[in-house]
């Protein structure tokens, strides 16, 4: 392995991790100086209750009727994510764990997953170009974003199989996007994962407290309690 | 549409006391109305609406929950997502990092001038009813109709808003309530539905009482109910008489509605929530029972007691809660076959979806109905009734909101009833509004009414 991937590998990815994240605790700390709400009225349900279901609505795609009537879009995000997963799960397994990869199963697996998670991005990015409602609402980030990942994902199958022996370049791309991406991804739209789960936090203590969430689907007979509504 | 200010003008040179004391905003076209607008953004917003700006990811998944968006489905300016950017482009570039120093690469933009918020007045007040099915469609949990009620408060504090809209949020500063009742007019109203009611049942007895202090309840209304609709306060004393109930309307703070979740102006919220707590600690009522109104019910059970810094020490309820408590005492008997009709029930928006009742009034309609059926979809997934969000009040968008109509039209049409039942007086005007416009062969009916046609007596 050349010098150049060694350092790739191993020290700037460490240096732009520590970047990252210190930009994610800047960006934490910035929304976080927003002012909070105080809620004031007595709850009609769990606020506990709330969170969870809103937190676990990710894993619930009958829970959310966007979700339920396109169950190929739904499919199409878990593949996507678990690709997103994978690739980042390889950017430590390389350089810290090669042998894992050498398992021809696990290596498989995991091209399978970045291989579809490719094909997903690729029919993201022409729903983004052919939808007038798509092409509307997008914007530069959220096109170079989907193209970059789509990049990744096809130069993360080519990588992971670690055969630097051959050919350096899978790798160096693999890394060398990595790289750009722990640089870029704190100001674009990708770091929409920090949010996620604090927005869907907020979103569920509220309709929570108010005993919209978790959904009261077709029970009739639930108990109504009128003396604490 | 343009912006119209001749009600303004007017409430202006009358020198209208809510003017006088700096509570109704004007506009003012000297002022610096779009650095006032970007001050606003910073003094008002909250965490949960920081990070709504800042989640979306332009999936496009809340375009299939609108109203809109169905029913103009070559129209891309519908959806939720686009409607949420406009607002959502401006904090961008004045708060967001990327936006800051790249705004092209975000699409975040200042507005250029008054013509730019004019145009944003007519995205989030005409295009929106603010329903919330979108927050609930969201994989995000981007609460996009608190962004549009956002916008909506900045404009309004600008005076930037629409002619309709501004009439009622005057009236509601000027004389406490929405539609400008007059203490006697209420109290005569009040008067006559009682003697009716009398006539009709042939009991003497039967009240409805004024600031009766230390009652069960203290009994909240629309002004709807007063000016075009006292047949609804009838069924009410009607059922409350032969429940044994001791309740009492208030002199003042009877409006429970509030235009201030309209116009996303917390300051009237709070006036008009307020106003209500207060009248029942004076009345020593042990509890607030807000009448049938979806906004109403939201408004005093929700979002008023935090507009107003409020901490609730009542117990505050929607009548429908009322009327289950009185059918499992067995305070109160009823027939279902006086109901035969099929009925349908349409879910208000600021109850199922922003609010907790759900349930609760398919149970009492299924025991004051014999034929009852339910819309698809429903509960918190039904659409809006169309005239949510205030849209009723604001005619230049009327052709706009009848067209998106369609969408509930299909609904109830599909449903083959001949009533359809809400526990909400603006879904009874936005329902009717458009049963008229498509010529469908439905009533509108609410709740009390059916339990007071089914009752025993």
């Amino acid at each position: 392995m050349s010098n150049f991937l060694r350092i790739l590998e191993n020290e700037i990815q460490v240096a732009l991790l520590i970047f990252m994240g210190t930009v994610y605790l800047l960006r934490l700390f910035w929304i976080f100086r927003f002012k909070p709400n105080r809620e004031r009225t007595a709850p009609a349900g769990s606020e506990k209750a709330g969170i969870a279901y809103s937190l676990m609505n990710v894993a619930m795609p009958w829970a959310m009727e966007s979700a339920r009537k396109k169950p190929g879009f739904y499919i199409q995000f878990v593949i996507f994510h678990l690709g997103v997963a994978a690739a980042i799960s390889a950017t430590f397994i390389i350089p810290y764990r090669p042998e894992l990869l050498q398992v021809k199963p696990v290596l498989r697996i995991f091209q399978l997953i970045i291989g579809a998670a490719f094909f997903v991005g690729l029919m993201r990015l022409y729903r983004r170009v052919a939808k007038p409602t798509m092409r509307l609402i997008s914007t530069l980030d959220d096109y170079l974003s989907l193209i970059f990942m789509i990049l990744y994902f096809a130069s993360g199958v080519l990588a992971i199989p670690n055969r630097y022996q051959e050919a350096e370049w899978p790798l160096i791309l693999f890394f060398g996007l990595t790289a750009f991406f722990l640089l870029y991804v704190p100001f674009s739209k990708i770091s929409h994962y920090l949010y996620y789960p604090i927005a869907r936090f907020f979103l569920g203590k509220t309709l929570g407290h108010r005993g919209v969430l978790p959904m009261k689907r077709k029970k009739e007979e639930i108990f109504l309690e009128p003396q604490e509504k | 549409m343009p912006l119209e200010t001749k009600s303004q003008e007017k409430a202006r040179s009358d020198k209208l006391r809510s003017v006088q004391e700096g509570r109704l905003k004007l506009y003012d076209a000297g002022a610096k109305n779009v650095k006032a607008f970007l001050d606003l953004i910073s003094q008002r917003i909250t965490r949960p609406l920081a990070l709504s700006f800042v989640s979306c990811v332009h999936c496009g998944m809340c375009a299939e929950s609108c109203h809109y968006a169905l029913a103009r489905p070559d129209d891309p300016t519908m959806t939720p997502a686009y409607k949420a950017e406009q607002i959502r482009r401006i904090f961008k570039r004045h708060m967001d990092w990327t936006g800051r120093i790249m705004p092209c690469w975000v699409h975040a933009r200042y507005p250029r001038d008054v013509e730019d918020l004019n145009l944003l007045k007519n995205i989030v007040f005409g295009t929106c009813s603010t329903c919330g099915r979108c927050t609930l469609n969201c994989p995000m949990g981007v609460d996009t109709a608190g962004l549009v009620r956002f916008a909506r408060g900045l404009l309004t504090e600008l005076g930037i808003v629409p002619e309709g809209l501004f009439n009622v949020c005057r009236d509601q500063w000027e004389t406490g309530n929405q539609m400008a009742v007059t203490e006697l007019d209420y109290l005569e109203t009040l008067e006559w539905i009682r003697e009716e009611l009398q006539a009709e049942l042939g009991l003497s007895g039967i009240d409805i009482p004024v600031d009766k202090p230390d009652c069960d309840f203290m009994y909240t209304i629309n002004p709807r109910e007063i000016k075009f609709d006292p047949r609804s306060i009838g069924h009410a004393a009607k059922i409350f008489h032969f429940a044994k109930e001791r309740w009492t309307l208030p002199k003042w703070g009877w409006d429970q509605t509030n235009f201030g979740l309209f116009s996303g102006d917390d300051s009237l919220g709070a006036y008009v929530a307020k106003n209500v707590y207060e009248a029942a600690a004076k009345l020593k009522a042990k509890r607030i029972v807000i009448s049938e109104c979806g906004h109403g019910y939201r408004s005093t059970r929700w979002e008023g007691y935090n507009w107003a810094l409020y901490d609730q020490k009542l117990t505050t309820e929607s009548v429908i809660l009322t009327l289950i408590r009185y059918l499992k005492q067995g305070r109160i008997r009823i027939d279902s076959s006086k109901n035969p009709e099929p009925v349908t029930f349409h879910d208000s928006c600021n109850i199922s979806r922003a609010g907790d009742l759900v349930e609760e009034p398919r149970w009492v309609l299924r025991r004051v109905c014999s034929d009852f059926r339910e819309m698809q979809p429903n509960r918190t997934e039904n659409f809006c009734c169309t005239g949510g969000g205030g849209l009723l009040s604001m005619a230049e968008y009327r052709p706009l909101r009848l067209e998106a109509a369609k969408i509930k039209a299909e609904q109830l049409k599909a449903t083959g009833a001949k009533l359809v039942c809400t526990i909400c007086h603006n879904c009874v005007d936005g329902l009717t509004d458009l049963i008229k416009h498509y010529k469908l062969n439905i009533k509108v009916v609410q709740v009390l009414e059916l339990v007071s046609n089914a009752l025993l007596v």
